[in-house]
């Protein structure tokens, strides 16, 4: 049943079932009980009918009646005990693989995290994990319920007349050639609706999309009629497939209805000559129609097994994909080193995957304790920098140092336990600005979370919103601005008192005035540490004790802002640019 | 997500303003509404004719041993099978057309409703969401007429039947069988109502488990950098263990619902039994009615179960109208004028500008009391800083947005008097980025013009625009198909396209939003004479993102804090020595890099 392809998938769920044996073993053993005592049912009313048949008087209809309600109970209890082994066993399941997912999510870099989307990474957690709860809950209950069915209908119906039993599955194998035919059929034209469904999503997406040219060029009638011809389209392929399943859907029904037409007939004759009870045929008819509803049922069953097989490998791709855990020590904050570290990069040449170098040759030192500007036009690598620094890109072997030692043979843990990393765009979570700060690590009390925001220039502003440390950030809290945003996850970086300090490029949304304001109360937050300072703006840089430029992944100049405006080179050429940009803004 | 989070997934059933706006909606099919109608009632029929031939059957032939009677039942069993086949089949396919007609409008409806709609409309709203109005929800709209509605009236058009059928054939019977329906009923609501409710509560967690883990994923840097990873998994487990636990509450209450509504048939069916056996007895029954009361009573009962997890279906149909004609209910901020008037042959400027004040929000102002005018045949370019509102100037042109106070004219008209395709026709843009849509190449050329274009007159064009070479080498010239934003063309050549599709739209006023990013030289090149053949004895605004390209314009405004603050010809500014002499110096620089 299983397609090429999905075993690694099937094997791989046969992991997460094999923890809640106990729960599938009890599952089916409720479903087989409540199959048998649905299958008694008829049984009884079989044996009552000829009890009445025999005397009409002085039948103990009673005992046959008292059955019929201590089955009925059975079959109740029964298959709620499968519904609920089964459906739980499938919701853990489901529960299990989520939180698989989203463990294995936080191994993957940042940027691979990017290259796959949001909403791709969403839909594997969301629709392709309910999939696989349907497979192995609703999937399982209704398959196992089938054979099950099967099974026992058949046997019952043997045991009543062989003959009749073969008779009334004549027209069966016509279903099943029907069924495959119609089925074929079927797919293919839900494939050809939902194909013609993607073209109609994608011609209102483009001209959604690029509304602008729509209007300008009045194209909105032209529009309208491409519009109109995709709806139609869709319109047509959807009627020929409500065709299709209008002419073989009831047919399946007239197959199932002349099983019963045959057992009516046949079987009547049997009674008139005396070979078979009247309960007998009830019973006979009871048995064959239970078994309709499984039949029709099948192939939905079928792609329900299928469709979550299919997204079980999606979801396993992820965790299977996600780089290894690294072998960490325990506690929640591994002490980093407490003094201010020596950094180097050494001859640092790095591209991302499919692009060419975004570093070439880069080689430098920060001593400890020294604060160092690298500046350099967009796109001149300065983020690359910093982000193999942290190891959210896995930099070349023994060319991004840390007190000499590859930061690659460092523990996670220890090198960003050491720096406070605020990154270019401020990501804030949706919880109080308190817990944005402190991330609710152990160590940080409010006045360590308040007395970072002091330094980062944010404490006033949080102080006085309505609601204080307790705000929360997002839509329906307070939007806070762009330059708050980056002051808080500037808080959050000083407030685990890192001894190396990331920064890039951190103030791009708040204007020079503000930039040098908070620049001067942080300087004495940052003696005594090492501090890298990402900028394309030069303000922020005169005061760093050595600047590197960058220009396109290459280092072209370094010294002290006065050494480099008298060399008279690119550093010279930015800073005329940013002054003139300066006294635009200012007239 | 904003949609799982925001937009209520269930509303009230039954809102007769909704249902009676969706009844004018479907209106056009009433004759196809009205033949499902009639079938609902003649399928119940036959749907109860099969266990009366049972009855039959059993009674008249099997116990009084006459076969070749049997036979002709069986034949009549076998033509009222047929004849419900068919009858289901029609109504099948009669109520998927009308659903999917109904669909159709719909969504042409709202589609041409969208393009009608405003540029500041689509500021506020993402296309995703616009997307979902015009795809999901007309589909859960469609599920309340077939799922819902029909199902609904089906349902109870079968009911009566039966209850109609029992009562004839036995009334005592049949009342001894409904004694369990109260019961039946009770027990269906109590259910539906908890698994309802906790169902509710299982899409809230849901929302919040997808929003933590949305969150995670686009914060995962913060998290690794912080060494935050087992504290957030505990969290989420949290909520994932929560959700859980709540989803396996609805299933317990769901489970209930069926297994007791299939306990109770089977205590009918004892009940049944127990007072049938009593009348048989006393010769008040026939053996074949009471096996055609019990296969009745199963075509009982299910309806009345189902009759819940219909309304759900209703519930959510009834959101998804509500947003449709949530958005349906947006007008256009702006609209063509009532009366519309072509200007008077004037000696007035082509456009002008008089005391233009605009914000996108509020009154953070972008333009405030800008003045210029720009004559006829004339070539202007609109330099500034980033974010000084130069683009918002060509916005203002051709009415993507309405001026908070003075008036934009065109040849001395408001352009809030102009007829709005008159306008739009008169003024033409091209935009920094351009937009080609799915089609071949030659519709991209036409445009709104489709049909009225002459060959020649696009020769000329492709001409102009040097597309020549262009065309020529696609495999199949002008028939070429493009894909989405034409992406199997390269920058340069979506830009030259755009030129030539400038030229064949001939506007009177062209107002060129120049691209910022750069192309290969061969390319720029090729574009910068296309654009000189485009202006030519135009009157052309260009809004200068790049300095290296203004200096052939007429004259050159420097916009500043909203307003001109410079103007004159490229040289003349660059010996006054103010901002544009300024930002000269630093387009200089920059290119050298």
């Amino acid at each position: 049943m299983a397609p090429a392809g999905l075993g690694p998938a099937a094997r791989a769920l046969s992991r997460y079932l094999s923890r809640y044996r106990a729960r599938y073993a009890l599952g089916i053993a409720c479903l087989l009980t409540a199959t048998a005592s649905s299958l008694a049912i008829p049984w009884t009313v079989q044996r009552a009918i000829e009890a009445l048949e025999a005397d009409t008087v002085g039948a103990a209809i009673g005992r046959y009646v008292g059955l019929v309600l201590l089955l009925a109970a059975t079959n109740g209890i029964a298959r709620l005990g499968s519904r609920f082994s089964i459906m739980g066993g499938a919701q853990r399941i489901e529960h299990d693989l989520r939180n698989d997912l989203y463990a294995a999510l936080q191994r993957f870099p940042p940027a691979e995290i990017a290259r796959r989307t949001t909403g791709d990474l969403m839909t594997r957690a969301t629709s392709d994990a309910g999939a696989v709860r349907s497979l192995v809950g609703f999937g399982a209950i209704s398959f196992i319920g089938t054979i099950a069915a099967f099974v026992g209908a058949l046997t019952a119906m043997v045991s009543v007349d062989p003959w009749l039993t073969l008779w009334a599955m004549a027209p069966y194998p016509i279903l099943i050639v029907i069924a495959k035919r119609a089925n074929a059929r079927i797919h293919a034209e839900t494939d050809a609706a939902q194909h013609q469904l993607g073209v109609l999503s994608s011609t209102v997406q483009e001209h959604l999309a690029g509304m602008s040219v729509v209007r300008a060029y009045t194209m909105e009638e032209h529009a309208a009629r491409v519009f109109d011809a995709a709806n139609g389209e869709y319109l047509g392929r959807s009627l020929r497939l409500a065709r299709t399943m209008a002419a073989f859907v009831p047919l399946t029904g007239v197959i199932t209805g002349v099983g019963a037409l045959i057992v009516l007939w046949l079987g009547g004759r049997e009674v008139i000559a005396g070979r078979l009870s009247l309960g007998a045929l009830v019973a006979f008819n009871g048995y064959l129609a239970y078994l309709a509803w499984p039949t029709l049922a099948l192939g939905w069953t079928l792609a329900l097994l299928r469709r979550g097989l299919t997204s079980m490998a999606r979801v396993q791709e992820i965790i299977d994909g996600a780089p290894p855990r690294e072998a960490t020590t325990d506690g929640e904050t591994a002490p980093g080193s407490a003094t201010a570290p020596r950094i180097g990069f050494q001859n640092l040449t790095f591209a991302y995957d499919d692009r060419g170098p975004a570093l070439r040759d880069v080689t430098f030192e920060i001593r400890p304790g020294e604060t160092v500007a690298v500046v350099g036009p967009t796109g001149s690598g300065k983020s690359t920098l910093g982000a193999l620094l942290a190891r959210l890109w896995e930099p070349p072997p023994g060319a991004v140092l840390l007190d000499g030692r590859d930061v690659r043979t460092l523990p996670l843990r220890a090198l960003r336990g050491t720096m406070g990393y605020v990154p270019q765009e401020a990501f804030l979570f949706s919880r109080s600005v308190s817990d944005n700060v402190s991330l609710e690590r152990e160590a940080l009390d409010a006045a360590r979370v308040r007395d970072a925001a002091v330094a980062s220039g944010v404490a006033e502003e949080i102080e006085g919103f309505p609601r204080g440390w307790q705000t929360v950030v997002g839509e329906r809290g307070l939007t806070l601005s762009g330059g708050q945003r980056q002051r808080v996850a500037l808080a959050r970086a000083l407030a685990g008192n890192p001894s190396l300090i990331v920064l890039d490029d951190v103030f791009a949304s708040v204007d020079a005035a503000k930039e040098d304001e908070i620049l001067r109360q942080l300087r004495p937050r940052l003696a005594g540490r090492t501090v890298l300072l990402m900028t394309h703006r030069l303000h922020a840089a005169q005061a760093a004790d050595r600047i590197v430029v960058l220009v396109d992944g290459r280092v072209v100049q370094q010294g002290t802002h006065d050494e480099l405006l008298r060399a008279d080179g690119a550093y010279a050429q930015l800073w005329r640019i940013q002054q003139l940009e300066e006294e635009i803004a200012g007239a | 997500m904003r949609d799982v989070e925001h937009d209520e997934i269930l509303g009230r059933a039954f809102d007769r303003r909704l249902v009676g706006r969706l009844t004018r909606i479907a209106r056009p099919h009433h004759r196809l509404i009205a033949a499902a109608g009639v079938l609902f009632p003649l399928i119940a029929a036959f749907e109860l004719v099969q266990p009366f031939l049972v009855k039959i059957a059993i009674d008249d032939h099997i116990l009084r041993a006459d076969w070749a009677g049997l036979t002709g039942v069986a034949a009549l069993f076998l033509a009222a099978l047929a004849v419900l086949a068919i009858l289901r089949a029609v109504e099948s396919y009669l109520m998927n057309l009308t659903g999917q007609r109904v669909m159709h409008d719909l969504r042409a409806t709202i589609f041409r409703h969208l393009l009608r709609l405003d540029a500041a409309f689509y500021d506020r709203y993402a296309v995703g969401r616009l997307m979902t109005r015009v795809l999901n929800d007309v589909e859960a709209v469609n599920e309340a007429f077939t799922s819902g509605l029909f199902a609904v009236i089906g349902d109870i058009v079968t009911l009566v039947a039966v209850v109609g059928a029992m009562l004839w054939l036995d009334w005592r019977l049949a009342l001894v069988t409904f004694s369990l329906v109260p019961v039946l009923a009770a027990v269906a609501a109590w259910f539906r109502v908890r698994a309802r409710d906790a169902y509710r509560e299982v899409r809230r967690r849901l929302a919040r488990v997808n929003a933590f883990l949305q969150e995670s994923i686009q914060g995962m840097a913060v998290i690794q950098l912080f060494a935050r990873e087992a504290h957030e998994h505990r969290a989420f487990r949290r909520l994932n263990a929560d959700y859980r636990r709540m989803l396996f509450r609805s299933t317990i209450w769901e489970a209930s619902l069926y297994a007791s509504v299939e306990a109770l048939g089977s205590a009918a069916l004892a009940v049944l039994l127990w007072y049938g056996a009593r009348q048989i007895a006393a010769e008040a029954l026939t053996f074949g009615t009471l096996v055609a009361f019990i296969q009745y009573t199963t075509r009982f009962f299910l309806p009345i179960r189902d009759l819940g997890a219909k309304y759900t279906v209703m519930q959510a149909a009834m959101a998804s109208a509500e947003r449709i004609f949530e958005l349906l209910d947006v007008v256009p901020a702006v609209q063509a004028p009532p009366a519309t008037s072509r200007p008077a042959p004037t000696s007035a400027a082509a456009v002008e500008f008089s005391s233009v004040w605009f914000a996108y929000e509020d009154e953070r102002w972008v333009l405030r009391d800008c003045r210029f005018a720009v004559q006829r045949g004339e070539h202007v370019a609109i330099v500034g800083a980033t974010g000084e509102g130069k683009t918002t100037c060509a916005r203002l042109l051709n009415r993507f947005y309405d001026v908070a106070r003075g008036r934009v004219l065109i040849e001395g008209m408001d352009v809030r008097e102009w007829d709005l395709a008159a306008l739009r026709r008169h003024v033409g843009i091209i935009f920094q980025d351009t937009v080609l849509f799915t089609g071949s190449v030659e519709s991209n050329l036409q445009l709104g013009l489709d049909g009225r274009v002459t060959r020649p007159d696009l020769d000329r064009a492709i001409d102009a625009a040097h597309c020549r070479r262009l065309v020529e080498t696609l495999p199949r010239g002008l028939g070429e198909e493009l894909l989405e934003r034409g992406a199997n063309l390269s920058h340069g050549q979506r830009q030259l396209l755009a030129i030539a599709r400038a030229l064949v739209y001939n506007p009177a006023v062209l107002v060129l939003d120049e691209a910022t990013s750069s192309v290969d030289p061969e390319s720029e090149a090729l574009i910068r004479r296309a654009l000189a053949r485009l202006v030519e004895g135009r009157t052309t605004i260009t809004i200068a993102h790049r300095l290296s390209t203004v200096q052939s314009a007429d004259r050159i405004l420097v916009l500043h804090r909203g307003r001109v603050h410079e103007e004159g010809r490229h040289a003349d500014l660059l010996r006054a020595g103010g901002l544009y002499a300024r930002l000269w110096e630093i387009s200089a620089r920059t290119q050298q890099g």
